[in-house]
């Protein structure tokens, strides 16, 4: 098959299979994922090669995408909106599984602790679509569903920090496990990769909100947009600078400067769904199956202790902003799924640490393909205990 | 020419706390759904309900909580279908539709760039405010081409 067929099948399969699994109740992000194991070199082997071989193209510029928008999130009107008990939950639920997963990894699992370090940050992770389905779906309405709407709505902004932050400190013990003065380099290192990102981020920022006084069409708005996302995240990784980090810094500090921010998002959005479209079939179709089977216990572990941690930041977080008892015991029911932030998180480990991830990448569309199946039925769980919804 | 000299000055605006009931009942007489600026006491534009967010009214949530998630499905309810009591009328408010991030103009911008605005925004309408961003009127496209037919002396 040759390249522009296979984009043309998997653009077309793609949607007929989210239409297929909507039926059943899941979200489209998992029917990609599963048509991409489906259709991946491991089962039927037809996705062409040339396409498999810009899964690291495709997944910097939808990531690079998500960033930006995510960024937005830090505006002054979404800061002052977003309220206490979502602010505590989230930060905790995501920390939460950052921690227990690194410690659990590192301390019982024996894993190098750079290593225990990326599984954590991944884990902080939580995939709104199927928590957003279940809610739509049963018209569900209350206290318990707006928390729970915006802890997930925010989550992936601490999410990718907290990855980023991670990567950065992973990329730097990796590079200096021997040397002299190793602490010093990794802090030093690590900052360089953060606040550089900070910086060619803002500067993007004032560069886009400067050329938009020259547009005039939805057209011209859509092409600058994204001519200077990409940029960014080309010169991000030409100056091996935090991807993630500088496309955040970009949407936050265009949504402080610029009042019609909200607009560069909106332009981009029209040509991001075939993009996530084949981001989440190239992750399905970059799964080695027969490595499947030597994560045993990484995968487990992962799988129950990545719970552990939400459930028990989430507990912590709603305690100390007095929530309600409800979204006290229910609220990390809903918080399972894990999916395209997890996996583009996962894809830049596959592709920064040749060794360890691929182990990483496999253990994470392993479990996203679990969580992805349960998470409903969990989010209908909670949200019929806490009233929510009555099934 | 300034959009002031153009724009219209008699705005039906609404409140966050309008009911869906009251603003729909404002417009019965009038054949289209045009832009709703929202103000406060003091008159301080802080959003705007168009007819596209009336359709807001059938979901059970705030459409701007879930605006920067990435990797949503298109939610495609179907309105002739969903199960909605008449008391939406009364329950649902201008705060539950309003647009918070919405393009406006200042009275003191110049027709072209407003017109450019409204080009690059796909939008037909925007409210005005003066300096101050208090509400002080409305302008449309078709206010800027009655302008510019009767510059050409068509009109």
């Amino acid at each position: 098959m040759n390249t522009v067929l296979g984009l043309g099948f998997i653009l077309f399969a793609g949607l007929l299979s989210a239409k297929l699994v909507k039926k059943i109740g899941f979200p489209a992000v998992t029917a990609y994922l599963l048509l991409g194991i489906l259709i991946g070199p491991s089962l039927l082997r037809v996705v062409p090669k040339d396409i498999l071989a810009s899964s690291g193209l495709i997944s910097n510029i939808v990531l690079g995408i998500i960033a930006f928008g995510i960024g937005q999130n830090f505006s002054r009107y979404q800061m002052r909106r977003i309220g206490r008990s979502v602010l505590w939950i989230s930060v905790l639920e995501a920390c939460g599984a950052w921690i227990l997963v690194t410690a659990i990894f590192y301390l019982i699992l024996r894993q190098p602790f750079y290593l225990s370090m990326l599984f954590g940050s991944i884990a902080s992770a939580t995939a709104p679509a199927a928590t957003v389905m279940v809610i739509r779906e049963y018209r569900a309405k209350g206290n318990f569903t707006d928390t729970l709407l915006g802890v997930v709505a925010i989550d992936d902004a601490w999410c990718l920090i907290i990855f980023a932050v991670s990567l950065a400190i992973a990329q730097a013990i990796y590079a200096y496990q021997v040397a002299p003065f190793f602490l010093l380099k990794v802090l030093g290192e690590s900052l360089l990769s953060i606040g550089g990102a900070f910086v060619l981020g803002a500067l993007s920022a004032f560069l886009l909100s400067v050329l938009y006084r020259f547009i005039h069409t939805p057209t011209e708005l859509l092409i600058l947009t994204m001519g200077l996302v990409f940029i960014n995240i080309g010169i991000a990784i030409w100056l091996n600078l935090s991807v993630l980090l500088a496309s955040m810094f970009l949407g936050t500090v265009l949504v402080n400067i610029n009042r019609y921010s909200f607009k560069f998002f909106d332009s981009l959005k029209m040509i991001a769904s075939p993009l996530f479209l084949l981001f989440f079939v190239l992750a399905g179709a970059n799964l080695e199956i027969k490595i499947l089977g030597s994560i045993g216990m990484l995968g487990l572990f992962y799988l129950i202790f990545r719970v552990v941690g939400k459930m028990l930041g989430a507990n912590l977080g709603a305690r100390i902003a007095h929530a309600s008892t409800s979204v006290r015991k229910y609220l990390s029911y809903a918080l399972v799924p894990q999916a395209g932030v997890a996996l583009g998180c996962a894809l830049i480990a596959k592709t920064d640490f040749p060794e360890a991830g691929n182990m990483i990448f496999t253990t994470i569309v392993a479990t996203t393909v679990i969580y992805e199946l349960f998470g409903p039925l969990l989010t209908k769980y909670a949200l019929r205990k806490a009233g929510d919804i009555i099934v | 020419m300034q959009v002031r000299e153009v724009m219209s000055t008699d705005v039906i605006s609404a409140k966050r706390s309008t009911k869906l009931r009251e603003l729909l009942n404002s417009f019965k007489n009038f054949h289209i759904f045009p832009l709703v600026p929202v103000i406060e006491e003091n008159n301080r534009l802080v959003g705007v309900v168009s007819f596209r967010n009336l359709i807001d009214a059938f979901r059970s949530y705030h459409p701007d909580v879930l605006r920067l998630v990435p990797f949503l499905d298109e939610e495609d309810q179907d309105i002739f279908k969903i199960d909605v009591s008449e008391g939406i009328g009364d329950l649902v408010v201008v705060e539950d539709l309003m647009e918070h991030e919405y393009v406006s103009l200042t009275d003191d911008t110049l027709v072209e760039e407003a017109y450019d605005l409204m080009r690059l925004h796909l939008k037909e309408e925007l409210a005005v405010t003066d300096k101050a961003g208090k509400l002080v009127g409305r302008i449309g496209v078709f206010d800027i081409l009655k302008a510019v037919f009767r510059h050409k002396g068509i009109i």
